[in-house]
């Protein structure tokens, strides 16, 4: 996976509730924080490089 | 049969007996599964392509298609083998190149090999293929939670001819797999290695993961445009011999592969969730079960295309290009999607995918 952005995604209680993921794909990716998730263990690796999560916050 | 010539441990628990016990520890062997499509060309990246459960390990220059092709070996009864083609070969990889073909093999999978102890069993591997390039080949049990490799090599006799392999793993003693749902134990084809992966001397027993000792002697199969590898009958069973292979209903493949990828929508005009909305612009599914409990809370995943998804409410059609997913758990989660018109709020609307590049699945792979 080539992953272009991450976002932190809120619920309508403005909690947040997983990461969405952008990639170089036709689709879009909704990873829960979870050590198990191997696409969460991508968005680890990817900030280890050097990038960053992006938070809006969770006003909707 | 007279009761006396049942043995004492029972019909299930002879290797010979070829009724399934689940002995296989390889899920979708056979290769009948490809939920993610049968045929995936342009690969050059690491992942899950087309056949369930099975994953390449890319670092080359080579381009790939992927298919769960029809070609198997006579008589055996299977239907499917997986195809690794090279549309765009390479005849030199780099030191730091390799190609391997893998399934990730869950912890709980584990727990009758008793790696750890004393009485830690043996692995034996068993599989069909069919390669273009002769050769000496890698296969290696990659130990994730003991950090401990073995490798053992095999040979592919004849270009383009199903044989059959027949390879056994001694047993670990002294590092055990976690018996959870973590990552416990990596199957690995090496199917090309550059020298950071084969220049020393190839690990044959259980040990402490060189790079050198990987794949020593591992043929490049992808040497040139077209070149093949066909793989079917894949079986990893605990004990010194390799029984026939077990074939399981369709129906138990199926939902065993499900346990770490789900596919509920791939394609136009396919049957979606009821959702209602919620604000006039958002509209959510209030909670959809998975088929199966999955390995962990999956991914959820979501083609991004204008007007992939339709929904319809008081006659109207409304259309959505994503969808989007809250509160994901092994189990279930909410869907929910931003339209494109304001639908009425508290109005349900059924929904269906509304073109050919619709997709929307849970992921939950090692």
């Amino acid at each position: 996976m080539n992953i272009i952005s991450v976002e932190k995604n809120y619920d309508l209680d403005n909690n947040f509730t997983n990461y969405k993921i952008t990639t170089n794909e036709n689709c879009v990716y909704f990873a829960p924080h979870n050590e198990a998730n191997r696409h969460y263990q991508e968005i680890l690796e990817w900030v280890a490089e050097g990038n960053t999560i992006t938070d809006n916050g969770g006003a909707e | 049969m007279a009761l006396s010539t049942i043995p004492f441990s029972g019909l299930g628990a002879d290797a010979s007996n070829q009724g399934v016990n689940f002995r296989n520890l390889i899920i979708n062997g056979d290769m009948s599964i490809a939920q993610r499509g049968t045929s995936v060309s342009s690969v050059s990246s690491s992942g899950y392509k087309a056949v369930d459960r099975y994953r390449y390990g890319a670092g080359s220059d080579i381009v790939n298609t992927f298919s769960q092709s029809t070609d198997v070996p006579s008589g055996q009864g299977f239907k499917y083998s997986h195809k690794q083609e090279a549309t765009t070969g390479d005849a030199s990889l780099a030191s730091d190149q390799y190609n391997i073909f893998q399934q990730r093999l869950e912890g709980y999978m584990f727990q009758s090999a008793k790696f750890g102890t004393s009485n830690a069993e043996s692995l034996t591997l068993s599989f069909w293929i069919k390669a273009s390039v002769t050769g000496t080949y890698v296969v290696e049990l990659d130990n994730i939670d003991g950090g401990v490799s073995q490798s053992q090599s095999f040979t592919v006799s004849s270009a383009s001819t199903w044989e059959k392999k027949t390879i056994t793993f001694s047993g670990d003693t002294s590092n055990a797999i976690s018996i959870d749902n973590g990552r416990g134990l990596d199957l690995n084809w090496w199917l090309g290695a550059g020298t950071n992966f084969s220049s020393g001397t190839l690990q044959t027993t259980w040990g402490t993961q060189t790079a050198s000792n990987r794949a020593v002697g591992a043929t490049n199969a992808f040497a040139s445009n077209n070149d093949s590898v066909y793989i079917t009958g894949v079986q990893l069973e605990v004990g010194t011999s390799a029984s026939d292979f077990e074939f399981l209903p369709y129906d138990v493949n199926l939902q065993r592969c499900m346990r770490y990828y789900q596919l509920l929508i791939n394609g136009a005009d396919q049957s979606f969730e009821n959702f209602t909305s919620y604000n006039g612009a958002s509209v959510y599914c209030a909670h959809r079960f998975n088929v199966t409990g999955m390995r962990t809370a999956p991914t959820g995943i979501t083609s991004n295309n204008t007007n992939d998804f339709a929904f319809y409410s008081q006659s109207n059609a409304h259309f959505a290009p994503t969808l989007s997913f809250d509160h994901i758990h092994e189990r279930g989660s909410w869907i929910y999607c931003t339209m494109t018109t304001s639908v009425t709020q508290g109005s349900s609307l059924f929904g269906k995918s509304n073109t050919s590049t619709a997709l929307c699945a849970f992921d939950a792979e090692l």
